[in-house]
């Protein structure tokens, strides 16, 4: 295990529920978002999207939408492939596969409904919507390859010609001996698993303003990111143009979970609008678009059998998840299917493995990130997998999950596949979400609605959430063309004051809060001394990847506590010298530097300040440097893994097949807590997008690849009428690798959500023994479920 | 093309007066003509509540109200709400109770709010999930804005 | 999602709608309370030539009972006739219903000509004044005429009203006292338009006999459906879960439910036949307890 040296803090501030300082201007009215943001002489852009799943385009006509008053530019993919190379990929996971790349404009074939294939730009976005309707475009159907099935069939249409199939490519782990571990079964539990296409859907759609001024040669980009440093790169590679001479700002972010992390074809095309017209362009994704323009996820199936002893101890797992992925590559390739295998171990010791991914190109709309990212599908697999065997052996599914975890001993943690979980206290967290269900009186509440003949069934998930992405050079050797390190400035100025600068992004979990809370604590200052600044790549520094892998707080939070270290100590030294005393007598509290243990006197940090930067004679030591700023570049030796188990109390109606979630709850340990606030807020906000997910959410395609739930009255997001309430507890292990002890928790409900629903409409339907392996779990499918279970208890009695 | 017709209203005490197409969603006079931007549009059908408003003392969804039609109307959007640098009870009961993430939907749900505590001083977690059930949040799980309710609810009866 | 071009006229009154309409023709779009016409418009689904506004005709905006008919202005917002508590005495089924449309926000605007004009199949207001023998009460140059619900509702968005015709009110039959009202709505959300939804209302003779059911459903066929079988299964009797069991098994041949990305057509056939027995039962046993 690496040990890294202890930071020398103070916690005033950490663990507490500090209120966010990001919230009062937000509550206010007075948040910026990027609809919000006007800039001098900008005009608004829309895109026209191809009515069609997969077709030729034979001819694009755009003289009347050119002709129509108050148009500027009309962009077609022809004209933006003249400019702009295809849109980047930066994961490759499956050695030798084939990546699909298309450019933002659909240059002479469209690959699924809503790509984009011309764009308008216009005094503002009703008239750009007016000559969208002004284009004439002639297309020339293809077979559609409308789904799994269809794409693996074997005379199945081809997306690209010069593939040999649909295959993108495919990635085998092995871990021991299967075979064996399978033939010497006592019992082998299998399932075929569904996961419906869904995504992050952040209720502000996505969006941009460009300024390419092309007599600078520079790149000025207003973007709804959470990656802006990914972005600026992306954009350099893209255009050509170096990247000291783009600048990315990203406003208030209305949501993000990983669909802003990846890098769309929009901000492309809205930069080659403004070259081509001189202007800035603003270009807003629109509900509507939403549905087919920002990244799909989750669409997956697995087929996965678990061999057991009879005692219930896990001998091995193989199988093959299929990541149905769509007309060409989003940013993050195969990468989610591939992170379904990597965690379809979760928390438990399984020796022999054989699992594979296979990535598979169908006429949908591209894959992409989605918080979770591909980790829900694993969680998936081990937790349905487990319960189904704890069924047939006749176990407990808190006992058989406990019979299989490794012991707090056995960290640092190999899963047999790729990653090695840094610590935990799996048994303990499992405890603490049992004792909790007994405290709440769900069992008294379950054996009371049955005695009414009414069905209600509790669920758990216990879950492994890998976070705090790096280490930069695993993730190169795994596939990714980009970096996992994180580089913070902590600078104090002229009066005291402390200023942090982050290449992270605020985009709704609290960043600014938490890293205002350690640099307090670091530093020994008032909270309110301290402003952070995020979202501009001109002034602030690079973080590896982006705020995506739940990364934000466990490193950048450890390189402000490295940072703030290296900072504290030079504060004191400079407050010795106008002390007279020895830096390592000196204490600071509140922001005033006085000898420990007495009560004489005393200087504050506006007196360093004012040393380091102003009035320097005599007052800075010799051979000390002015100015007062640290910067820390931190690359984790291993990343953090978060755990929790999650349990659920739901009631079926076996005559509708409807699930009302009736209270939930989650143990966490995410090591150590910064804001249990903060904390808590982040797993609700995942456990409702999983519980939407499982019910609720799925984007639905029929056979002629079009997309049935393009609006929010058919892509049903949960509402406070279907989500249960709440109740966190915590423990907390700190992370060995990480300065701080902080693991990452953005991730944790997504996660564990999904497998977890189904776990509770299992139990509530036990004596029937439905399970459920297709997710979202809609009303019709589980009546239908239902049915089929109770036509077999009748056929078997 | 359709003739701009003027159209007078006053929101948060003040009076705008434009020129504007018949087409022009109240939602978009706001945010671009009044320059007014805390009035979200998260769908622009009328679902996802985002840029609820208060029109004449009831809330509406201003993306699917023209700004013709309010024209001499009264309106309180979410920047009517602080008085002057304070934050209201409702407000400082988000703040304190985690009622929001990235912020998006609080206006609308800071809007819907204000109207139903107005009818319903003494809510309970129920009826408060009902009347924002109109409201998505995809950040909160919506337990933590239930609370910021009941908590203003309460502060406001004290 | 912006609107497409669109002319507008502000009617003071219902004759100014009338010529309105009568000078515009078919291309034009009365609107009411917009919360479907709008979104249709912003989707650009739905491209009137001109939007005539009748918001501001305040002689379509009342609550009344007149010798036993509930009568409701066409331009009465929903959430109004939610709190009424005329409507209330009058026909207790409308606010327990109208619970189910929308939330409040859209009830505050939406109105009731509005959801009855619009006459979406599965919304919950056509199925009530279908269920409920209620008439729409219709202007155009020729003078006003009334349609019964069952006539007025033709197809899927498709009414009775013709094109110069303006819908002014509904009147809907006032319900007995002890009348026991039930509404039961399968959606996938709160608020959502119903998978299928259901609603009774059901009163007792002295003796304890039925003597007066109104069944209906929506969301099951391109009309809000009114099932008089099921009504006929249960008058007359005292009530027994086998009148309800009879009346519920005649609601397959009444509807004509079509699949949609929500439930197939087969899903939505059993669940009417549920809910239908869900909303009886509840019905009888309140007006069991009111007689």
């Amino acid at each position: 295990m690496t040990i890294i040296e202890p930071v020398e803090s103070q916690t005033k501030y950490t663990g507490t529920r500090v209120r966010r300082t990001e919230d009062p201007r937000l509550l206010a009215g007075r948040g910026q978002y990027i609809d919000d943001v006007t800039v001098p002489k900008m005009i608004e852009a829309a895109v026209l999207r191809s009515p069609l799943a997969h077709a030729r385009i034979t001819n694009i006509d755009v003289s009347r939408a050119r002709a129509h008053p108050g148009v500027f530019d009309v962009l077609t993919g022809q004209d933006l492939a003249t400019v702009a190379g295809q849109q980047p990929v930066i994961w490759f996971p499956i050695p030798e596969q084939r990546i699909a790349k298309t450019h933002a404009l659909a240059v002479d074939q469209v690959r699924w409904v809503g790509q984009a294939v011309a764009a308008v730009v216009a005094v503002d976005r009703y008239v750009a919507e007016d000559a969208l309707e002004l284009i004439d475009i002639d297309y020339e159907p293809l077979p559609v390859v409308a789904d799994l099935d269809a794409a693996l069939a074997p005379d199945a249409p081809k997306l690209y010609d010069d593939w040999p199939d649909n295959v993108s490519g495919s990635l085998t782990y092995t871990a021991g001996d299967p075979d064996a571990a399978f033939a010497s079964a006592d019992l082998v539990v299998s399932a075929s698993f569904r996961h419906g296409r869904a995504f992050g859907c952040p209720l502000e759609p996505r969006g941009c303003i460009v300024n390419w001024d092309t007599f600078a040669g520079s790149l000025d980009v207003w973007l709804s990111t959470q990656s802006p440093n990914l972005a600026r790169d992306l954009l350099a590679e893209v255009f050509g143009i170096p990247v000291h001479k783009i600048r990315v700002r990203t406003p208030n972010l209305g949501g993000g979970f990983g669909n802003k992390f990846d890098f769309y074809g929009e901000e492309v095309i809205a930069a080659v609008l403004s070259r081509r017209t001189g202007r800035p362009v603003k270009l807003i994704e629109d509900r509507a678009e939403s549905f087919v323009a920002t990244s799909h996820s989750r669409d997956q199936r697995l087929d996965f059998e678990m061999a057991l002893r009879s005692d219930g101890t896990i001998l091995g797992l193989r199988g093959v998840s299929y990541g149905v992925l769509g007309g060409a590559f989003g940013t993050v390739g195969s990468g989610p299917p591939w992170a379904s295998v990597l965690t379809c171990m979760g928390p438990y010791k399984i020796p022999n493995m054989d699992v594979t991914v296979k990535a598979v190109m169908t006429n949908r709309s591209p894959y992409g990130s989605y918080r979770g990212w591909g980790v829900p599908k694993g969680n998936i697999v081990h937790e349905r997998l487990i319960e189904l065997a704890a069924r047939k052996l006749g176990m407990d599914r808190t006992e058989i999950r406990r019979k299989n975890f490794p012991a707090p001993e056995e960290f640092p943690f190999f899963t047999g596949v790729a990653f090695t979980y840094d610590s935990g206290r799996y048994a303990d967290c499992l405890d603490l979400a049992t004792s909790k269900i007994d405290e709440l009186g769900w069992r008294e509440r379950q054996a009371r609605a049955r005695a009414e003949g009414r069905s209600v069934g509790i669920g758990y998930s216990f879950h492994v959430e890998p976070s705090a992405y790096g280490p930069s050079r695993i993730l190169n050797l795994v596939g990714l063309a980009h970096s996992g390190f994180d580089e913070v400035t902590v600078r104090m100025d002229s009066i005291g004051k402390v200023t942090i600068y982050s290449g992270q992004i605020n985009m709704g979990q609290g960043t600014h809060t938490i890293y205002a809370q350690l640099a307090a604590d670091t530093l020994g200052i008032p909270m309110d001394d301290v402003v952070v600044i995020t979202g501009d790549t001109d002034s602030c520094p690079y973080t590896g990847y982006g705020t995506g892998g739940s990364r934000a707080a466990p490193l950048g939070g450890a390189a402000i506590l490295r940072a703030g270290e290296r900072l504290r100590a030079k504060i004191l030294r400079i407050a010795a010298e106008l002390l007279e005393a020895s830096p390592e007598d000196l204490q600071i509290q509140d922001g005033q530097i006085s000898v420990k243990g007495t009560t004489g006197r005393s200087v504050s940090t506006r007196d360093v300040g004012d040393a380091a930067y102003r009035r320097l004679l005599n007052r800075l030591p010799e051979g000390e440097t002015p100015t007062l700023e640290e910067v820390d570049v931190f690359d984790p030796p291993n990343m953090a893994t978060s755990y929790g188990c999650t349990a659920l109390l739901v009631e079926v109606d076996r005559e509708t097949g409807t699930v009302s979630l009736l209270d939930c709850l989650q143990a966490h340990d995410c090591g150590t807590v910064i804001n249990p606030m903060l904390v808590d807020g982040q797993l609700a906000g995942g456990l409702a997008q999983a519980l939407g997910g499982a019910l609720l959410e799925e984007l639905v395609y029929d056979e002629e690849g079009q997309l049935k739930t393009a609006s929010f009255m058919d892509y049903l997001l949960p509402t406070a009428m279907e989500i249960p309430p709440f109740h966190f507890y915590h423990q907390e292990t700190p992370a060995p690798d990480i300065p701080g002890g902080i693991k990452g928790v953005g991730e944790a409900g997504p996660i564990a959500g999904v497998s977890l629903v189904g776990s509770a409409i299992d139990d509530a339907l036990s004596d029937l023994g439905v399970a459920v392996t297709r997710f979202p779990c809609t009303p019709p499918r589980l009546l239908e479920l239902i049915r089929e279970a109770q036509s077999r208890k009748e056929g078997s009695a | 093309m359709s003739d701009k017709l003027t159209v007078s209203m006053t929101i948060n005490g003040h009076t705008y007066t434009a020129d504007c197409e018949p087409r022009l969603t109240l939602a978009d006079f706001i945010r671009h003509g009044c320059g007014l931007t805390g009035t979200h549009l998260g769908c622009e059908q009328g679902v996802c509540g985002a840029c609820t408003i208060i029109v004449d003392g009831r809330t509406v969804r201003a993306c699917l109200v023209l700004a013709v039609q309010a024209d001499g109307s009264t309106i309180t959007t979410v920047e009517g709400l602080a008085r002057g640098d304070e934050l209201n009870p409702l407000q400082e009961a988000f703040w304190a109770n985690h009622g929001l993430q990235c912020g998006f939907c609080t206006p609308g749900m800071l809007m819907s709010a204000t109207e139903f505590l107005k009818a319903n001083p003494e809510p309970t977690a129920e009826e408060v999930r009902e009347c924002l059930s109109g409201n998505l949040c995809r950040c909160t799980g919506y337990d933590s804005i239930v609370k910021s309710v009941l908590d203003a609810a309460q502060k406001l009866r004290a | 999602m912006k609107p497409p071009p669109v002319k507008y006229a502000r009617a003071g009154d219902v004759q100014e709608a009338i010529a309105l309409l009568t000078e515009h023709g078919s291309d034009a779009k009365v609107l009411a309370g917009g919360q479907s016409l709008i979104p249709l418009m912003n989707f650009r689904l739905a491209r009137p030539s001109i939007l005539i506004d009748i918001n501001r005709v305040r002689e379509l905006d009342y609550v009344r009972e007149d010798n036993g008919t509930l009568a409701i202005g066409a331009m009465t917002r929903q959430r109004d006739v939610e709190t009424s508590s005329v409507a209330a005495a009058s026909v207790p089924l409308l606010p327990e219903v109208l619970r189910h449309v929308g939330h409040i926000t859209n009830r505050n605007r939406g109105t009731v000509g509005g959801s009855l004009a619009h006459a979406d199949p599965a919304a919950e207001l056509p199925a009530l004044v279908t269920g409920l023998g209620g008439e729409l009460v219709v202007q155009g140059p020729n003078g006003v005429r009334t349609i019964p619900a069952e006539d007025f509702f033709m197809s899927t968005f498709t009414t009775a009203l013709e094109p110069d015709e303006v819908l002014i009110g509904v009147r809907l039959p006032r319900l007995p006292g002890g009348t026991g009202v039930a509404v039961e709505e399968l959606a996938r959300r709160h608020g959502d338009f119903a998978i299928v939804a259901a609603m009774a209302a059901v009163h007792l003779a002295p003796d304890r006999s039925v003597d007066l059911v109104r069944l209906a459903v929506s969301g099951v066929d391109s009309v809000p459906v009114r099932l008089h079988a099921a009504e006929d299964a249960l008058t007359g009797g005292r009530p027994s879960a086998e009148a309800i069991e009879a009346a519920a098994a005649t609601v397959a041949d009444a509807i004509h439910p079509a699949d949609d990305v929500h439930a197939p057509a087969s899903y939505r056939r059993d669940m009417a036949q549920l809910l239908v027995k869900r909303v009886a039962k509840a019905a009888l046993e309140r007006s069991e307890t009111k007689s």
